[in-house]
């Protein structure tokens, strides 16, 4: 708290750029540790060139984005519900998006046009928000959670049916472990599938702080300072949709994430719901890539993961932070 | 000076008329109290005359502009508004929840122009909260966070305040002290403050004028001296009062 | 000779009455590879039902005939309802229908896993033999073997090193295994052996073992699966881009004659694929 914002954003910098670094260098081939330093070198392993650039740098850059989408849409979130416990997949939009997902690739529509899975990935975070808005609207933040939970089943169960009917036999496995979330193998071709969604969805968010400052005396007071609720409601749906849906088609269901970013930065920059918005962002994308390069790290047969990762983690702050709650409250 | 004009306003919440045919009118300077009954459409008049409700028939205008042409913005720079029981939903420190009644007036991005830091620190002083700035508004007392919503409402400078009950809760000295302070606005700084009270005594003391409310129709409508009789009193409440004295030392007691 | 006969009684200790009885005139399989030595040993009319895999996944070779008979999903319900005169089914799969059926006393071959050339011989013979049809067994056999010696007679060239991967985290198969059996007699080195068994098996350690072609499989390769777009990775359309071939799993997972069959393909397939490209 003593630390100056200037050298709080040195500080996130620094450690951004460590964890890029150590991405770059860990993963199932071992490579010596200055192959970072002689990749443009005219002598360097081409094998080493091929897995830094094509395999571990847009994983890397996936999970920042990734990352970035699930901490900032947490943050929003949790200041439209003045909710603390508020993260992207209680809005039903992650089982959305998995839906969605599901459905392009299941059905082949993802082999004659790549832009499905995103595209449908999207509808279907759209949908689940739309319908959880809608389920929920104006009875406050309680309703709004229920809704969510009551989407989130609707669409695993839409999950479900999709794995159903897939044409391919080993569909149901295969999707079960896409819905504990992995960056493994991805290329440089889903970055340039989700970013403009994903980014165009952090820049949406990313204008509701001073609204999410106003909501935060109540949706009355709010409105007599002039703040549009349903243009804001309308914003955050937007957004989430865009960032969290572009997220989840690229990289599974990834939980916690947007639970933890908001509430590990709040020491530093204080709980107004503006001043949390970018660092949770910055918080996120740094979590999700510890969490990726942790399931390349642990010593584990199976690859483990991140989903599984974020939750195992994630779980013990959760619980203290329940705890915490519960003693704060009356 | 503002003026504050309501002509045959009439809504219906979930079909059940709240507010029927009520003209009202009110200027800068003027502290109006609002009584009457629970349920008597105190609260939906408010809103309704902060321009956060729209009446199904009849109009609002500020300074002879109807509130619906206002750009919300415009119409918060104007006019501050307090519900019932404000509250803050995270613990933000009292300075801070004292800079949100500058919302209208900020750019989307970036902080604060250092104009607004001395309107922030004018505020605090008013309301006697320079020794709480830093303390989280959700650990203060109910005294405490009244000032603290009130310090919010003024720091934006409003011409009219409307307050939805602004004493409930309120311990006598605080009450007291909130209306003291209420009366002053309208009366050295020419605001127009509009107040819903249920405390008689209180509101028989401090306002300038009082607007009666039961069922939805205005009963009554003046100052308070010649306004508050115990035939008002039993027509409002179904209850037999007593009124007495008069001015700072007026009482209403019940029999 | 002897020896294998005893075999043969020894895995049909569940149904010694069949060693005796007259041949098996309504066979029924619940077992995909079973499945394929049935439409091999047998004329259709003796087959009752196959498994429903037959109908997609099984031996191309087969797959009209297979459309044309009944399929069953390895249910006890579907076996009684059949009131078939032998039951064959796998060691690893249809457990509670096998226990149900010998319960009920239908009679009941298990067929054991074949994981080489000799493996092979044993399992047709055990088939054959208990569907009677014991001569058409060493016929078949006889072709395979002739195959065999073909392919060792006309080895060519240095092998070239394949890997069978359909996408991260599917299996592939190394030594001590039916499809390694069929990559060496193709003249190919399997050199999937060193990351057999792995689940951890990245595209990362793909391209550490250099392999210079890919074999993917054909069920994999024919519906659309997320195993599918793993294999698109964009490094390994520009690395394999025509060193990519599809191969059925079905024939290579199973003990059937026609394995060797699938091995003088796979060469020619290997062969067209090192003509056509200079291989890294």
């Amino acid at each position: 708290m003593s630390v100056s914002p200037r050298k709080r954003v040195v500080l996130a910098i620094a450690v951004l750029l460590a964890l890029v670094m150590v991405s770059l260098l860990v993963g199932r081939v071992a490579l010596p540790s200055n192959t970072l330093f002689t990749l443009w070198r005219s002598d360097a392993d081409p094998l080493a060139v091929l897995i830094i650039t094509e395999l571990r740098l847009p994983r890397t850059v996936l999970a920042l984005l990734v990352g970035a989408a699930l901490g900032l849409s947490g943050a929003v979130l949790q200041g439209l519900t003045r909710n603390p416990l508020a993260e992207p997949g209680l809005l039903g939009v992650s089982s959305g998006a998995a839906l969605g997902a599901v459905i392009a690739i299941h059905t082949g529509l993802s082999l004659v046009w790549p832009l499905a899975t995103p595209l449908l990935g999207l509808a279907g975070a759209f949908g689940a928000a739309l319908l959880t808005l809608t389920l929920g609207r104006g009875e406050g933040v309680l309703v709004l959670i229920l809704a969510g939970a009551a989407v989130s089943g609707v669409m695993f169960a839409g999950t479900a049916l999709a794995l159903n009917l897939a044409p391919n036999p080993y569909a149901a496995y295969e999707i079960s472990m896409w819905l504990m979330g992995s960056l493994a193998d991805r290329s440089w071709d889903h970055v340039l599938l989700v970013a403009p969604f994903l980014v165009a969805g952090l820049l949406v968010l990313g204008g509701t702080g001073r609204a999410l400052d106003a909501l935060s005396l109540g949706e009355q007071q709010a409105t007599s300072l002039g703040i549009n609720l349903r243009s804001l409601r309308l914003q955050v749906l937007l957004g989430t949709a865009l960032a969290v849906g572009a997220a989840t088609a690229v990289a599974g269901a990834i939980g916690f994430i947007g639970l933890l970013a908001p509430h590990w930065v709040r020491p530093w920059v204080g709980h107004e719901p503006r001043r949390v918005l970018w660092p949770a962002t910055v918080a996120g994308a740094a979590l999700l890539l510890a969490a990726d390069i942790g399931t390349r790290l642990l010593p584990f047969a199976q690859e483990l993961k991140l989903g599984v990762l974020t939750v195992l983690v994630g779980t013990p702050f959760f619980v203290s932070l329940l705890l915490r709650l519960r003693r704060s409250a009356p | 000076m503002s003026l504050l004009q309501a002509q045959d306003v009439c809504l219906s919440l979930s079909a059940r008329p709240v507010l029927q045919a009520v003209s009202v009118s009110a200027q800068g300077g003027e502290f109006i109290a609002v009584i009457g009954p629970n349920g008597a459409g105190k609260s939906t008049l408010l809103t309704v005359l902060a321009g956060l409700l729209a009446p199904d028939s009849g109009t609002v205008h500020l300074d002879a502009k109807p509130l619906a042409a206002y750009a919300p913005r415009d119409l918060a720079r104007q006019r501050a508004y307090l519900p019932q029981n404000p509250r803050c939903d995270w613990p933000l420190p009292v300075e801070r929840v004292v800079a949100l009644g500058l919302t209208p007036g900020l750019p989307a991005f970036g902080g604060f122009p250092p104009a607004d830091q001395l309107r922030i620190d004018a505020a605090l002083q008013a309301c006697d909260l320079q020794s709480r700035r830093q303390q989280p508004a959700t650990t203060l007392s109910g005294g405490e966070l009244a000032r603290t919503m009130l310090a919010r409402a003024l720091v934006g400078d409003p011409a009219v305040l409307i307050v939805d009950e602004p004493i409930a809760g309120l311990d006598p000295r605080h009450a007291l002290e909130a209306m003291r302070r209420l009366a002053r606005l309208a009366r050295d700084e020419q605001r127009l403050v509009i107040a819903a009270v249920h405390d008689l005594t209180l509101a028989m003391r401090y306002a300038t004028r009082l607007w009666a409310l039961r069922d939805g129709r205005l009963l009554a409508d003046g100052p308070p001296a010649t306004t508050l009789t115990a035939e008002l009193l039993r027509e409002l409440f179904d209850v037999a009062a007593c009124v007495s004295g008069e001015g700072g030392s007026a009482y209403v007691d019940y029999v | 000779m002897h020896s294998l006969w005893s075999l043969f009684c020894a895995g049909l200790l569940l149904v010694p009455q069949l060693c005796a009885a007259a041949a098996p005139q309504r066979v029924m399989s619940l077992n995909l590879c079973a499945d394929q030595l049935l439409l091999a040993l047998l004329p259709e009319q003796r087959i009752a039902s196959l498994s429903w895999l037959s109908q997609t996944e099984g031996d191309p070779y087969w797959l009209t005939t297979a459309q044309r008979l009944p399929a069953n999903h390895g249910t006890a319900e579907e076996v009684l309802a059949m009131h078939p005169d032998l039951v064959i089914a796998g060691a690893y799969t249809t457990g509670a229908t096998r226990r149900l059926l010998a319960r009920a006393g239908t009679p009941l071959l298990v067929l054991p896993p074949a994981q080489d050339w000799a493996g092979i011989r044993v399992v047709t013979r055990q088939v054959a033999a208990a569907v009677g049809e014991s001569a058409r067994g060493e016929q078949l056999l006889a072709q395979m073997d002739e195959t065999l010696l073909q392919l060792q007679q006309h080895a060519s060239g240095s092998p070239l090193r394949v890997i069978a991967w359909s996408g991260s985290g599917t299996d592939v198969p190394g030594r001590d295994t039916l499809f390694d059996a069929i990559l060496t007699a193709a003249g190919a080195v399997n050199v999937g052996a060193a990351v057999a068994g792995r689940a951890d098996f990245d595209l990362e350690r793909l391209l550490q073992l250099r392999p210079q072609v890919l074999l993917r499989g054909a069920a994999y390769a024919a519906t659309p699966s997320l195993r599918g777009e793993a294999v698109n990775h964009r490094v390994i359309r520009k690395l394999y881009a025509g060193a990519q071939l599809t191969y059925p799993e079905a024939v290579y997972g199973c003990g059937v004659p026609r394995a060797a069959q699938m091995a003088l393909q796979l060469r020619q397939q290997l062969s067209a694929v090192r003509s056509l490209r200079s291989l890294p």
